[in-house]
């Protein structure tokens, strides 16, 4: 029964043309391993390198944003420490995209904060309809203006996705409970 | 001020500051752990030693194969570092050096130097 189990979510998983898929807590040891494991795998399969690079790239903005922003979280403070653990769903594989085989997607998953999905979908929908140069001019805006209310890095990181994501990307949300949605986000190298 | 020369890592990129003849380089990838912990104390004391420069040649290369965007952030900051060094009176000259071929990374350096008012700039694609 076991056995029949795992191997019933490994097909499932393969089905759906996912190469690596990780569901726990995310850190930056995590990242560093995985990022390595997905630039052999793709080495292996004589990926072009610049499509590597941008699928790594994708995934190292999407790993930090769990890292940092995930909802469901756990916290140990002690006198010299802090440890701190957030929880995601991590897919990455490839599928066919609007005809086109083969295309790599990195797909994350996450618990946010209710009072966020608006805020979040708002920026995401402007994000999502603008072209290379507005892209861009939003980047440089960011990066030169003042890190935004909240945020951990440099606040670009769904704009850089947007950039490196020759295919697009799509987003979802769903209510969990009265506080909290799940958020998922995939991006297509 | 003491050079500083750090090797590079996974995640780091390799630092060669020779501040006793004003070259400068970042090479290699940059995704560190803690953004804050790797180019805040690099950062500080080029800020430091810029201070109070006038009339120097300065040469700084970007040869950067990948960095995640909390360092895109450190690079704007550096960019803006550098034009009002040349403001000041120096001769500065900032190379982004990318792999030929590699669009990304031009069209970053186009957007970094664009901006650039004081200090010359020099996109260099190098063959690997």
């Amino acid at each position: 029964m076991k056995a029949e189990k795992m191997l019933r979510l490994r097909d499932d998983l393969q089905e759906d043309g996912i190469l690596i898929c990780y569901s726990g807590y995310m850190t930056e040891s995590v990242l560093s391993s995985l990022g390595k494991t997905i630039k052999d795998k793709l080495t292996i399969e004589k990926t072009d390198k610049f499509v590597i690079r941008g699928v790594f790239s994708i995934f190292v903005e999407q790993m930090q944003n769990v890292i940092r922003y995930s909802d469901e979280m756990e916290v140990k403070v002690s006198d010299d420490s802090v440890l701190e653990l957030r929880y995601g769903v991590l897919t990455v594989g490839r599928k066919v995209v609007d005809g086109k085989e083969d295309v790599f997607f990195v797909a994350i998953g996450n618990m946010i904060k209710q009072h966020d999905v608006e805020r979040l979908n708002n920026s995401l929908t402007h994000i999502q309809q603008l072209d290379a140069k507005s892209l861009k001019a939003l980047h440089k805006e960011i990066l030169k203006g003042k890190t935004p209310e909240g945020s951990k890095g440099a606040g670009v990181g769904f704009i850089d996705i947007a950039r490196i994501s020759k295919n697009g990307f799509d987003f979802d949300f769903i209510p969990v409970n009265n506080d909290q949605s799940f958020f998922t986000l995939t991006a297509y190298a | 001020m003491d050079n500083i020369r750090i090797e590079a890592t996974e995640r780091t990129p390799e630092v060669d500051f020779a501040f006793d003849d004003n070259n400068y380089s970042f090479r290699g990838e940059s995704y560190p752990e803690d953004i804050n912990i790797f180019f805040g104390p690099l950062v500080e004391q080029l800020e430091d030693y810029f201070k109070n420069l006038e009339g120097t040649d300065v040469t700084f290369n970007f040869e950067l194969i990948y960095f995640n965007s909390s360092t895109a952030k450190v690079l704007m900051m550096l960019f803006e570092l550098l034009d009002t060094v040349a403001e000041q009176g120096n001769q500065v000259t900032v190379n982004w050096i990318y792999e030929t071929s590699d669009d990304n990374m031009q069209e970053l350096g186009e957007e970094y130097g664009e901006d650039l008012e004081y200090a010359s700039f020099k996109l260099v694609a190098q063959d690997v």
